[in-house]
């Protein structure tokens, strides 16, 4: 499938089933994961680092209509592709060698993903966290909320992650 | 010059993400958390639209449990009604009130995860809600419009940190406030109880008539237990809403009919 097609199908996916499956997580009131990150994870190693960022925003701010925050989701999206060409560095260590690959666990092996996700999942929640702060008075349920929600986004990311490349490894 | 292009050359990633970082941070800022939502006054276009339609599909998986619920409520109004005719002698003028009106809406989008959570509801100004209308599930009290648009409304939960609503305990005289205190969406926390009351588990807590919002003596929660207040001044109750916010579907807007002199009564006092 032609790339562009592919990254703008997964961009529009990814933000309904945040918004419309995601969101309506509720155990206790105390998780609220999130799975839109995955879009800027998956993006090839190479691409273009402006490109990064504009998408980034582009997809918090989605995120943010949907969910009546503005700037909020688009802020901590942001930092995070901020951080993505610098944290590939520091996970894989090498160079781009090949930079049309997309850094899946397929391509990267799992060990690789779970360091790479962990870092950039945590840049985003934390952020997330600081900038919601900001608004609220309420630090300490944010922030538990935040670290429960952490690994319960990681896992629904790496389940989606699972779910969409099998299938191609099959055929 | 040359040298200013060659700077933003080498550092244009840093200095777009700065530029982005500022564009969000000015949003965050701008949008004053109250009115946060009022962001979904788009709730007319597209965004409004997909809620709907996550909530229209969405209803044929809860049609079981929702029913109940609006038996359970036809059962209860049913048997007030026998309890009205039972009292009311036929000689005597039956009195109705007309003070407050119910329309009927139905939640397009709701959370109880957040700080401040709001429902968006199918009816608008163009079915007659304004904003500071009264919002009641079937179970009790739900919350307050804050935002209207032709054919949606943005209720203030009563699951949001700004929410407080003034209820009478049990003997009906003495007035505390009902407060959602975050974290479980099902328990909230009575303040201001006068000390010389005493509350016992089980008690629910309805509307006080302070209030022109709700009618009086809607249920509003069930106390769990007291808390005593360490100073002696004023107690505290832990409390669970009658309303369960998780799975709201059905709601009432409350129009108070009087309203309008109400507020015009009110502002010329306050302008005398």
């Amino acid at each position: 499938m032609n790339s562009t097609l592919k990254n703008i199908l997964r961009f529009v996916a990814l933000v309904l089933v945040q918004v419309l499956v995601i969101n309506y997580i509720k155990i206790g009131g105390y998780v609220s994961p999130y799975v839109y990150p995955l879009f800027i994870l998956l993006l090839p190693i190479g691409y273009s680092r402006a490109g990064l960022l504009f998408l980034a925003f582009l997809l918090g701010l989605s995120i943010d209509i949907f969910m009546g925050t503005p700037g909020l989701h688009a802020g901590a999206t942001t930092l995070m592709a901020f951080c993505r060409p610098a944290i590939i560095k520091l996970v894989s260590g090498i160079p781009n060698n090949e930079p049309q690959k997309e850094p899946n666990f397929n391509n990267m092996g799992f060990d690789w993903w779970f360091r790479y996700s962990f870092v950039l999942l945590t840049i985003h929640s934390v952020s997330l966290f600081l900038m919601e702060s900001f608004t609220i008075k309420l630090i300490w349920q944010t922030l538990l909320r935040t670290v429960i929600s952490l690994p319960v986004s990681l896992f629904l990311i790496t389940m989606i992650l699972y779910l969409f490349s099998s299938n191609k490894k099959r055929n | 010059m040359y040298a200013i292009i060659r700077f933003i050359q080498k550092y244009y990633f840093t200095l777009l993400f700065i530029l982005l970082e500022i564009v969000c941070i000015v949003l965050l800022a701008t949008s004053q958390a109250y009115h946060r939502q009022a962001m979904l006054n788009v709730t007319n276009n597209i965004v409004g639209r997909i809620y709907e339609t996550r909530s229209n599909i969405n209803d044929y998986f809860s049609l079981g449990s929702q029913n109940k619920l609006l038996v359970e409520e036809n059962a209860r109004l049913r048997q007030q009604l026998t309890a009205l005719s039972d009292t009311t002698d036929t000689r005597v003028l039956t009195i109705i009130d007309t003070t407050y009106e119910y329309i009927a809406a139905k939640v397009v989008n709701n959370t109880v995860n957040e700080s401040k959570n709001y429902i968006v509801i199918n009816k608008g100004s163009d079915d007659g809600i304004e904003p500071d209308m009264g919002v009641l599930s079937a179970d009790g009290v739900a919350g307050v419009v804050v935002n209207v648009s032709s054919h949606y409304s943005v209720v203030i939960s009563l699951l949001h940190d700004f929410s407080t609503v003034n209820v009478e305990l049990a003997d009906g005289e003495n007035i505390a406030n009902l407060k959602w205190e975050t974290g479980n969406y099902r328990y909230g926390m009575l303040r201001d109880i006068s000390t010389h009351v005493s509350l016992n588990q089980g008690d629910t807590v309805v509307t006080s008539s302070l209030s022109y919002i709700f009618p009086e003596g809607i249920p509003a929660a069930v106390v769990e237990e007291m808390i005593p207040s360490p100073s002696g001044d004023m107690n505290s109750a832990k409390v669970r809403f009658t309303t369960n916010f998780a799975t709201l579907r059905n709601v009432y807007v409350i129009k108070n009919t009087y309203k309008p002199e109400i507020d015009s009564l009110i502002k010329n006092t306050v302008a005398g």
